[in-house]
């Protein structure tokens, strides 16, 4: 069906996204590195593949005729939590040029912020990139080689979401959102692999309320033995 | 406190100047030999390095620009509350304390800049992740803002949740002492960018803004649109573009005849240019020929010394720095001393304020008494100059040039070229070589000519 498959693209390009912005963070931080930039560039390139394909998607479904109501207004709002997901992903990368500029790598004087982080960011780059390892290619000044690429997928991107606005006809402001205020405290599904760490907060509210009402039973078929007991007890003797 | 942005229109946006200033002392502070003292902040199990306290800042910031400690503190304090250092006990108090009190660095995405102000769209994020994460619990101003989002930006809210989700999942892959400093770093910054307490400062900040909102001109538009209709109605006859000029126009032509008629002195102004001096105080005293035309007739009127004393004060106005002093003495030598020989007839509050202002001479002292006279000329003489029987014969000697004939045989036409660049033509001072070079290029230009 063509909604699930729009709905699974845009999934991947919003976790993509997500990847991206939370990697542009550590620029210029001690997290920094040649590995930091390459990740960067290859995430940006899978988002830039998975937004042509997304924009191929529903530009197609858009345009077709024979498309339901309720269907075409889903598809709107897709449209719309698509060129969202453009328009912040532009942003970050245009943030990661600038930061790119200011803090260049093999400059032997120019110093990262003590922001505190130590780790890694290859976790996330192999979330973004659905790989269970991230391997690393690029030469030593990718840091610098990379800026020039940067700056032509800006404007790629740039040129793409023109394009959109221009030939795709969806008033922002007639889409409705499903989710209402609150909406994320009730997670249902977790997709992706979620390492250790935390549970979700609704696998831990269930947890609560089983292991409570496990611990009444427990307890009441322990009072139920003790008062038999008893009445045994009384009555033997 | 925070420092909103300049503007927000237009895609070009240049930094402001005090943060890039700060930005070169945070990064001045993050020498391994020459910078603040760095230590561990431990927490129950993690260890998170980087973190240094504020006296550490305020020694630093006295040694490296060798101020007093007040002012170290109010540098500091400025940094901290524009976000580039944010505490780590008590975030919700951006002030640099000079004691032990743990500090640490904004990484620099999280910067305040002109360029990337703060936007709903991450912060509507930001408060669905700490919705997530807290449960719900957000604070009393935090969820006033949620609301308010949720209405404004209703259109993309699933993409918030969606993404808001997506960010923690992408968080859990880091270790847990990381995990900590993003959640810390991004509290801070959203802290500087969206205050919880509107203070007394921001208070007084809107009503300063509201006041210079009314104090502004208003014009109803429908009256301004009147204004625009009649000006373009009166000045279209005179644009060359929308009616054409006669003799004809050079760029088209090459006949250069409209130019040498309108020059700005001729001996017979053409008809278009006299007519315009009727438009409006302003145009004629633009227009050179007009303004000598009006001198003439002031002269017959005895009233000229007002014309010369507003040329002085113009000349003050657009003169040089060095010679403003003998320029207002001369002025009130000439116009304003009692008993001066062009005394010109200025009413006493003007002429008292002008006198004070004397005694510190500046550019525009005598701003007051040229506006009066301004007003004066235009009200009193200029109406009388339109009506004189000068202006009346000056229009009817005023020429219409006419139209260039267009030759009937395409060779008898002006052939059309382009004129030669400047730079072939340059004098050449240096080599005789130059000069052969200069010549040969320009005859060359010549041959390609007509």
């Amino acid at each position: 069906m063509a909604k699930e498959e729009c709905k699974a693209l845009l999934d991947a390009l919003n976790r993509v996204t997500a990847c991206y912005r939370h990697m542009v963070l550590s620029v210029g931080g001690t997290a920094d590195s040649q590995n930091l930039r390459e990740e960067l560039k290859q995430t940006r390139q899978k988002a830039h593949d998975l937004a042509v394909a997304n924009r191929n998607k529903l530009t197609a479904a858009l345009k077709d005729k024979n498309v339901s109501k309720e269907d075409k207004a889903e598809f709107e709002r897709l449209w719309v939590i698509f060129s969202t997901c453009l328009e912040i992903l532009e942003t970050d990368m245009k943030r990661a040029l600038e930061l790119g500029l200011e803090f260049p790598l093999n400059v032997p004087k120019k110093h990262l912020i003590q922001t505190g982080m130590s780790g890694g960011t290859a976790g996330v780059a192999a979330r973004a990139m659905s790989v269970q390892n991230m391997k690393y290619e690029a030469e030593r000044n990718i840091d610098e080689v990379d800026l020039k690429d940067l700056e032509q997928e800006i404007h790629k991107v740039g040129e793409m979401m023109y394009e959109m606005e221009m030939k795709v006809n969806v008033p922002q402001w007639t889409v409705e959102a499903k989710q209402d205020p609150g909406a994320e405290l009730k997670s249902t599904t977790s997709a992706g692999a979620s390492s250790g760490g935390f549970v979700s907060i609704e696998e831990r509210k269930g947890f609560c309320d089983i292991s409570k009402l496990l611990a009444a039973i427990v307890f009441s078929a322990v009072l139920i033995l003790a008062v038999i007991l008893a009445v045994c007890v009384v009555k033997l003797s | 406190m925070t420092i909103n942005a300049l503007h927000q229109g237009g895609s070009y946006k240049v930094q402001m100047p005090c943060l890039s200033k700060m930005e070169r002392v945070i990064v001045g502070m993050q020498d391994p030999d020459m910078g603040v003292k760095m230590r561990n902040q431990r927490l129950l199990i993690t260890v998170i390095p980087h973190a240094m306290t504020g006296s550490d800042i305020v020694e630093w910031l006295i040694q490296k620009f060798s101020i007093s400690e007040e002012e170290s503190l109010h540098l500091g304090n400025l940094i901290v509350k524009h976000g580039y250092i944010y505490p780590l006990k008590d975030p919700q108090c951006l002030v640099l304390r000079a004691d032990d009190s743990p500090y640490r660095f904004q990484t620099p995405y999280f910067w305040m800049s002109t360029k990337w102000p703060a936007a709903e769209l991450d912060y509507a994020i930001y408060l669905a992740k700490k919705n997530i994460r807290k449960q719900g619990d957000l604070i009393e101003h935090e969820k006033d803002y949620y609301n308010q989002l949720h209405k404004k930006i209703n259109h993309t809210w699933d993409f918030v949740v969606m993404q808001a989700r997506e960010q923690l999942r992408a968080a859990k892959q880091r270790r847990k002492g990381d995990r900590i400093v993003i959640e810390c770093q991004e509290q801070a910054y959203w802290l500087v960018n969206r205050p919880p307490t509107k203070n007394m400062d921001f208070y007084k900040r809107e009503i300063e803004y509201c006041k210079k909102a009314m104090g502004r001109t208003r014009v109803k538009s429908s009256i301004c649109l009147e204004a625009y209709l009649k000006f373009n109605d009166q000045y279209m006859p005179h644009d060359p573009i929308m009616s054409g000029c006669l003799p004809s126009n050079p760029w088209i032509t090459d006949d250069t005849d409209y130019w040498s008629m309108n020059a700005p002195t001729v001996t017979t102004p053409t008809k278009l240019r006299v007519e315009r001096w009727a438009f409006n105080f302003g145009e004629l005293l633009g227009d050179p020929l007009g303004h000598i035309q009006f001198m003439e007739f002031l002269k017959k009127e005895f009233s000229a010394e007002n014309l010369s004393f507003w040329e002085a004060c113009e000349d003050l106005r657009y003169g040089e720095q060095s010679k403003i002093a003998e320029s207002v003495d001369s002025v009130y030598q000439q116009f304003l001393a009692p008993g001066a020989t062009r005394w010109v007839n200025i009413d006493s509050k003007t002429m008292e304020k002008t006198l004070e202002g004397i005694r510190r001479p500046h550019r525009y002292v005598m701003d007051d008494a040229q506006m009066h006279i301004y007003m004066l000329m235009k009200k009193d003489s200029y109406p009388r100059f339109l009506k004189s029987d000068m202006y009346k014969t000056l229009l009817a000697e005023a020429v219409i040039p006419p139209e260039t004939k267009k030759r009937v045989f395409p060779f008898m036409r002006k052939q059309r070229h382009s004129s030669p660049s400047p730079a072939l033509l340059l004098p050449s001072e240096q080599d005789p070589k130059g000069e052969d070079k200069n010549k040969a290029l320009a005859s060359a230009a010549g041959g390609g000519e007509g």
